[in-house]
């Protein structure tokens, strides 16, 4: 087969998984050395599909053959898609040429399961070795974790990937057992455990081996079993607590060719994906629990964002007095980010805080209005029923849910 | 010095003329002494082009400023953002930043600040052109030539909006190591040979003429990770300005595949040219399919409780069978519960301490833990041990008791109130009526001591001493009434 073929194949095979992002490596350079790539940490979208999604790295399966059988992924060993596999150099080569014409800043690779999951992870380690040791590529590597292999395996994927991820797929032990059989709650705990056992020692022994810098990441399915944002941000958070993670990814069950009973028939409304996306960051960057976002079992609301939800139904602490309150607390004001936060707190060091300060900083007026207090400016109507401004400001653009609801129909 | 710096040329009634932020930051740094205000100054600049490296050193013979008149002292901070708003191609820019400095300069810190107008329009500069510099490090490809071309392998064509090619021929330098580029722009071009950077004036209209196999890949590659059942045109495009659009290969390809994704092909996100293939299921037996895995202990499958679920895994007890002492700790903490193992985080160190002094040879005792699973709540970014409820340590006694069944130790030594509830099956015993006063229970000596944690926190190095020797004093104890 044609490595233009395979490429195709296996492309088409690696995008349901949303990781992508490739930041978090440590600085690198390959100026005046063998060898090519350099990271500066931050990590760069060098394009977009048309689903509006970024393409940072060269995001491929080295084989679709799969003897698993998960009900939601198009690779299982029961699905009638083409199959291929790349060579060890294939991979390698892909990596560098795209590299070169500045493509990509990366790769990102997984695998189904052949054979064995310690020959499967054999593999993946062996290309990220040969892009290191014998091409001294300096670029990014992602590599995905087959959580049954060995932990001497892992350990030398860590040494070679800047990010390693075990993905735990769905949000419950009993979704797993029904929809992924194979697959097992205890051992993705289990080596997600492992490479933070790994990422902690090397925090305190500074001067040991490199284990995957950029740490590791998981990706949950929303949508394809049962489980409610509830449970799905429940989890986010356990795994955040427990493995150190640096992201959990959340991806939109896709409708897939000759999708099984097991699994719905039509996606979740994508609306669901942004939201669980908007409430993880809430929980990563501005310390809310999973539990203030959703007190009760239930999905996040869609019409409004996570934050302003949260405001709507904690209006005992608003207004809030921008020229007094806490750096933390202002960031909870629907409309001002962490950013903004600080910038405010840096400001009234200088001076007090007024109103159109707000529009300068390109707050959004309309949302942040009836929850602050600045200098020249109280909001009058700071008794306005939550219902009443919930309506005023819910999202009118569900372009989205309409073509997802004309999908159902069809 | 009379005649020569910019204060003596506006005082001349003549224009600054300024090509490079060095020559803007020499002349200000002369006008700001000679207390020229802005609305004095008029700025001009020739059109771009110049050598793009000249900022590298500082102009030949650049007048040092004059004695007496005050220095100026700006923060790191302002000094970037000049810098970087200074590639901003706004008419004014040198006036504009000229404003900014003497603001400064008269104590109005804000100026920075984007709440400032000004501020404002610094900020929004200096994002432009960081906003640029990011989109010529995504956004330029390189096509390679054919080797017998000679150097460069790789060229690309990029129309930036603001003066950051010096910039990003740096990072580009760092990413290519040894491989050699050039990059052409409308005002200029740059050439790296391997080890240096060269520059050169406006040189071509790009690398039209290159046919590149390794684009078609690329093509190939964008066509096929798209996934068409979530097909979000208007998302992507405010992603990427469209005037990148025209010089990136795969704009050709864009509108072709949205109206096919529009047209139907979303109900599946699977790529037309990989669904109109033939496909092979793979013929392996379900049972053939598992993965061999250890089966699980009975205690790993415990589900007495709801503790397993945010826990890694159960922790058994270790130690021999026929230990004559057994440990009983309350929980598996953070890294016991990642260990699989009791005892191996901090308080489990400070344990292993206190053994010693008591001459107890820890491969000799049975320890284990009144609950198995690692009960937590979280706080931050971290795991907070959260204490075992009454019920769960009499859910979990199930185990204890299977333990204390095996082992069948002479003397037991509770760590901390729970595992002293947990072995008296008492929910109300508590610490100060038994601690250090071993007492008998069924048959067996029971030996209370402070939970090493709580040994770790409390306060005051005495209380830390205190209850230290507390521990030692009754492992002590309890090796004697194990002898
Ligand atoms: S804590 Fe004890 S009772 Fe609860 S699930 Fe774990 S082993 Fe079972």
């Amino acid at each position: 087969m044609e490595l233009m073929d395979k490429l195709e194949i296996l492309a088409d095979a690696a995008k349901y998984d949303a990781s992508c992002a490739s930041s978090g490596a440590p600085k690198r350079t390959s100026e005046g050395k063998d060898g090519i790539g350099a990271t500066n940490g931050m990590g760069i979208c060098h394009s977009y599909t048309p689903d509006g999604r970024c393409v940072s790295l060269l995001k491929i399966l080295l084989t679709n053959f799969c003897v698993y059988d998960c009900q939601y992924c198009v690779n299982r060993r029961t699905s009638n898609v083409p199959r291929a596999r790349f060579s060890v150099d294939e991979v390698v080569k892909l990596t560098v040429d795209f590299y070169l014409r500045n493509y990509i800043d990366g790769l990102f690779l997984s695998s189904g399961i052949i054979q064995s999951s310690d020959y499967t992870m054999e593999q993946l380690v062996a290309i990220a070795r040969q892009l290191r040791e014998v091409h001294h590529f300096r670029g990014y590597i992602h590599l995905k974790t087959i959580p049954d292999a060995d932990p001497a395996l892992i350990a030398a994927a860590g040494k070679y990937a800047d990010r390693l991820s075990v993905n735990i797929e769905l949000p419950t032990e009993g979704s797993i057992e029904r929809l992924a059989p194979e697959k097992n709650v205890h051992t993705i705990k289990l080596a997600m455990g492992s490479i933070r056992r790994k990422l902690d020692e090397k925090a305190e022994e500074p001067r040991s081996p490199t284990f995957a810098p950029a740490g590791q990441s998981t990706q949950m399915i929303v949508g394809a079993d049962a489980s409610d944002d509830k449970t799905i941000l429940s989890t986010a958070q356990t795994l955040y607590g427990s493995y150190k993670l640096k992201r959990v990814y959340y991806s939109a069950f896709s409708p897939i060719p000759q999708s099984p009973g097991t699994v719905p028939l039509a996606p979740p409304p994508m609306q669901r994906e942004h939201r669980l996306y908007q409430a993880d960051f809430l929980m990563r960057g501005y310390g809310f629990q999973a539990g203030e976002l959703l007190p009760a079992a239930g999905n996040l609301a869609l019409d409004i964002d996570p934050k302003l939800a949260w405001a709507l139904s904690h209006r005992e602490h608003f207004p809030l007095d921008l020229n007094m309150a806490e750096e933390s607390m202002i960031a909870r004001v629907p409309g001002i980010g962490l950013r903004n936060a600080k910038r405010l707190v840096e400001l009234r060091r200088l001076r007090r805080i007024r109103y159109a300060d707000l529009t300068r900083l390109r707050c959004s007026m309309k949302k942040i209005a009836p929850f602050i207090v600045t200098a020249d400016y109280r909001p009058a109507a700071d008794t306005t029923a939550s219902e009443v401004l919930r309506r005023s400001m819910a999202e009118h653009s569900p372009r989205q849910l309409d073509l997802w609801a004309e999908l159902q129909a069809a | 010095m009379s005649g020569s710096g910019a204060a003596a040329t506006v005082a001349a009634g003549r224009p600054v003329l300024v090509h490079s932020f060095d020559e803007w930051r020499t002349a200000a740094r002369d006008l700001l002494g000679h207390h020229v205000p802005p609305h004095a100054v008029q700025w001009i600049s020739q059109k771009d082009g110049g050598d793009l490296f000249a900022h590298a050193e500082e102009p030949q013979g650049a007048p040092a400023v004059k004695r007496g008149s005050p220095t100026v002292r700006i923060s790191r901070k302002l000094m970037d953002m000049l810098q970087t708003a200074a590639c901003c191609r706004v008419p004014n820019r040198w006036a504009f930043l000229y404003l900014v400095l003497w603001r400064w300069q008269q104590g109005e810190h804000d100026v920075i600040s984007p709440a400032d107008e000004d501020g404002a329009k610094l900020t929004s500069m200096v994002k432009a052109v960081k906003r640029e510099e990011h989109d010529m490090h995504a956004y330029i490809r390189f096509r390679e030539r054919h080797e017998q071309a000679g150097p460069p392998r790789f060229v690309a064509w990029f129309e930036p909006g603001h003066d950051v090619l010096p910039q990003v021929a740096q990072h580009f330098a760092a990413r290519m190591g040894r491989v050699t580029w050039m990059i052409a722009t409308p005002e200029a071009s740059v050439m790296w040979d391997g080890t240096t950077l060269h520059s050169t004036g406006p040189l071509m209209r790009g690398p039209e003429d290159i046919d590149d196999a390794g684009e078609a890949l690329w093509l190939t590659y964008y066509r096929s990770i798209f996934n068409p059942a979530r097909l979000n045109a208007e998302l992507m495009h405010g992603h990427i300005p469209s005037r990148f659009w025209k010089n990136l290969p795969e704009g050709a390809i864009v509108p072709a595949m949205v109206t096919q994704a529009a047209a139907g092909a979303r109900k599946v996100g699977q790529t037309r040219s990989v669904g109109e293939r033939g496909g092979t299921v793979i013929p392996i037996a379900p049972d053939k399919a598992q993965p061999q895995r250890d089966t699980p202990s009975t205690l790993d499958a415990c589900r007495r409780c709801e503790l397993w679920q945010d826990a890694t895994q159960a922790v058994p007890g270790v130690g021999p069978e026929t230990a004559a002492i057994m440990l009983v700790g309350e929980q598996p903490g953070d890294q016991e519960d990642l260990a699989g193992e009791p005892f191996v985080g901090p308080a489990g160190q400070l344990l292993a301490r206190a053994m010693q002094d008591a001459q107890v040879e820890r491969g000799a005792i049975y320890l284990t833990n009144a609950v198995k699973h690692f009960k937590w709540e979280p706080r931050g970014k971290r795991r907070m041990h959260k204490t075992p409820a009454q019920r769960e340590v009499e859910a979990c006694s199930y185990w204890l008791d299977s333990e204390l069944a095996q082992v069948q130790p002479k003397v037991i030594v509770a760590l901390g109130s729970t595992a002293l509830k947990a072995v008296t099956g008492n929910p109300h015993a508590t610490l100060k009526d038994v601690l250090g006063k071993p007492f008998m229970h069924q048959g067996r000596w029971i030996v209370t001591v402070y939970h090493p944690s709580y040994i770790l926190r409390v306060p005051g190095e005495d209380m830390k001493a205190q209850a230290f020797e507390v521990m030692v004093a009754g492992l002590r104890e309890a090796r004697q009434l194990g002898l």
